[in-house]
């Protein structure tokens, strides 16, 4: 199949292995979400990745058609790496066609889709303004058109939406989905995982360096997350339920209760088991969100979820 | 190679395009013109045309001491009688004495003076030295053709004892010009590279273009943009500068071309530029800022001055072991090689020996180069030490 194979990749710096014989295939026209804390090695993997730094043991390999290349295929990929930054002095379409340049794409076409990238990102008549003159956001705009105006077969976005306001994390979520429905393989990296749980086509979870899970997003949450119901009565009286259809119950605040269900039990059967006369406000029943997944089988606990989130960065010296 | 085009023409358009590029270009060769002129008419204003001096004449020697004074040394005979202090004092000459009897006898004379006018001063003495050589031989009857032949100064006529070590004038001057030109190219091209590695580091683009094209690449590209760079601003200046210069000094570029040992110093120019150059791209590669440079990066940004300590002992002794060894030692011999050239006849062997060893080093630099600025162009943050670029050194290449 075509796309990109990681195999077994490791990295070790001094006596710290931030990557652990992680293995994992993004195809082509779908996207893989690579998804962990901070510090969990994603940015180091995809830098393996894109050839900058060699793993100690494993490889990475790229597929396209009856072409398989060990080497990174330069013109065929398109990466925006987590160090953001443009030529400060430099205007935004000097830049774009420099880059576009390097990857080979003639310049009259890639003055035109410069120019419809810009115009897709409201930044038309930026064309000839100098990075500095650019907000944070803008930036990260045109960097994004920088990493994939040569229509690459292979996308690597590290972070992609971190430092994005909701509209902009919303319109790089459907061009990203339209890369991948041009036909690329999209590897993108995040720590907020609410944010792409829906984008992407399958999850690879990483922590400490090492594979916590891999899916696409329904098997997981079928495999990890019993169905979690949330009851609110107005009186704050304890519902009487069923104790097997029940893993387990707690209370959450004075009027809210949380139930985990037992594997293979359906919503329906949850639902005719509640007394009759109940008053119940709302009942919300659902499938844990890929964090509780994330922090339940990563850590067995909710307590460590805060340290998990402040845990430092990576040392990639 | 294509590749490296690209990167060289994004460098040269963009210092072309930059402000502070073509202010630099601009304002240079006034600072130049300003170095060269102020001095000049600092020393004329500070020199006044003429020195007067009045003069007591007892000998009846002054026509004679007129002649041997230059024109600017202005001598005015008054009576004995004259107030001579006041008279000096009035018109502001400098000063007044009286030329005696005792003067043939003792050489003694007092000069008494208004302002302390050093060159005056000193052609006075000469002047008055001569005179009383003369005035002595007069008494002992020696005639004027005698007197001329004996006070005749000697002349020396030097010729070399191989045809080929007889140094041309125009010679010289070519490769001391040529020499500074390819000086000032390494070190403006040099301080510009490393500016650029630093550049690229800020502006956090490395990893964008290294995912592009390999870091040899990038690196080979500035090297080669900055050389172009650098033979802009060159031609720039030489454009403007030398229709003054043919203008002013009054000699032919045809033969100055001519004169110039081109192959010695396109060969040792190219080699020292690319030696120097790969060294500071490299160092760019490590450095954080400038601010932050460390003591051992400090002294490779010396390493092309090393080559200024030579010049003193290489022009007063173009063959000695000192001007041999410069001229073949890696990192002095691009600039004294050229130097010599010009001096001194240079002995084959010596010329080919220095230059495989620049070639060499030149090439070794650049590989070494290569590998730091692989590892450190991705480095944020931090000055590399020591330490951490040998182990830059041992890293192995990742497939590219």
């Amino acid at each position: 199949m075509d796309g990109l194979y990681v195999e077994g990749i490791t990295k070790t710096y001094g006596s710290a292995r931030v990557v652990d014989n992680i293995s994992f295939h993004a195809s082509q026209g779908k996207i893989l979400g690579l998804l962990g804390p901070n510090g969990a090695g994603k940015t180091t993997i995809l830098r393996m990745i894109m050839g900058i730094t060699a793993p100690d043991r494993g490889a990475v390999f790229f597929r396209h058609g009856s072409v398989q290349t060990k080497g990174v295929p330069l013109t065929e990929i398109g990466y925006l790496p987590e160090e953001r930054g443009l030529y400060k002095e430099a205007r935004v379409m000097n830049i774009l066609l420099f880059l576009a340049g390097l990857k080979d794409v003639p310049r009259g076409e890639a003055k035109r889709r410069a120019l419809q990238w810009l115009r897709k990102f409201d930044l038309e008549g930026y064309a000839d303004k100098k990075v500095e003159q650019l907000s944070k956001g803008m930036a990260q705009k045109v960097q994004f058109t920088a990493a994939v105006l040569h229509e690459p077969k292979f996308v690597v976005l590290d972070e992609p939406f971190s430092g994005l306001d909701p509209v902009s994390q919303d319109v790089f979520k459907a061009e990203i989905k339209a890369l991948a429905n041009a036909g690329a393989a999209v590897l993108l990296s995040s720590h907020q995982m609410n944010i792409v749980e829906e984008l992407c086509d399958e999850i690879f979870l990483i922590y400490k360096g090492r594979e916590v899970v891999q899916g696409d997003l329904h098997s997981i949450k079928e495999r990890y997350g019993n169905l979690r119901v949330d009851v609110l009565t107005p009186t704050g009286q304890k519902p009487l339920v069923d104790s097997s259809l029940v893993e387990s119950g707690r209370q959450l605040d004075a009027t809210r209760y949380r139930y985990i269900l037992r594997e293979g039990v359906q919503p329906v059967q949850f639902v005719h088991s509640l007394p009759a006369d109940l008053p119940v406000h709302e009942l919300v029943i659902s499938r844990p969100s890929l964090h509780d997944i994330f922090v339940q089988v990563a850590q067995g606990g909710v307590e460590h979820a805060e340290h998990l989130e402040d845990s430092p960065l990576g040392n990639y010296a | 190679m294509r590749n490296t085009w690209k990167i060289a023409r994004w460098e040269i358009m963009r210092n072309l395009t930059n402000k502070q590029f073509i202010i630099g270009l601009l304002i240079t060769p006034l600072i130049m013109a300003l170095f060269i002129v102020v001095p000049v008419l600092l020393e004329r204003w500070n020199q006044p045309a003429e020195t007067t001096y009045y003069v007591v004449d007892e000998l009846g020697a002054l026509d004679v001491l007129r002649d041997l004074l230059p024109p600017r040394v202005v001598l005015v005979e008054e009576e004995a009688g004259a107030n001579l202090p006041d008279l000096v004092r009035d018109t502001k000459a400098s000063g007044f004495f009286t030329l005696t009897e005792d003067f043939v006898n003792s050489g003694q004379i007092d000069l008494i003076y208004n302002d302390r006018n050093s060159e005056g001063t000193s052609a006075l003495r000469q002047g008055l030295t001569a005179l009383l050589q003369h005035l002595r031989l007069a008494l002992a009857e020696v005639s004027p053709e005698q007197l001329a032949f004996v006070t005749a100064p000697a002349q020396v006529r030097q010729i070399a004892l191989e045809e080929e070590l007889e140094p041309q004038a125009m010679h010289i001057t070519v490769s001391m010009v040529f020499t500074l030109l390819i000086f000032f190219l390494v070190f403006s091209s040099g301080a510009m590279l490393m500016q650029s590695a630093l550049q690229e580091k800020r502006d956090r683009m490395a990893e964008v273009v290294l995912s592009s094209i390999p870091p040899s690449t990038l690196m080979q590209g500035k090297i080669i943009g900055h050389f172009l760079l650098g033979l802009i601003q060159l031609g720039f200046w030489l454009a403007l500068g030398l229709p003054i210069a043919l203008y002013f000094l009054d000699f032919s570029l045809v033969e100055a071309l001519q004169a110039a040992n081109l192959p010695v110093i396109l060969f040792f120019g190219l080699g020292g530029y690319l030696l120097f150059s790969a060294l500071f791209v490299g160092l760019g590669a490590t450095m954080e800022d400038l601010q932050s440079a460390g003591n051992s990066q400090g002294m490779v940004i010396m390493l092309p001055m090393l080559a200024f300590l030579f010049i003193g002992p290489v022009v007063s002794n173009p063959d000695g072991s000192i001007a041999v060894f410069a001229s073949i030692f890696p990192f002095t011999s691009s600039a004294i090689m050229m130097m010599r050239s010009g001096l001194t006849a240079v002995p084959l062997w010596q010329m080919l020996t220095s230059a495989a060893l620049l070639l060499v080093t030149a090439l070794a630099t650049m590989r070494l180069a290569a590998k730091i600025f692989r590892v450190g162009m991705l480095m944020y943050g931090k000055n590399a030490t020591p330490k951490e670029i040998m182990r830059w050194l041992r890293y192995k290449e990742n497939g590219r």
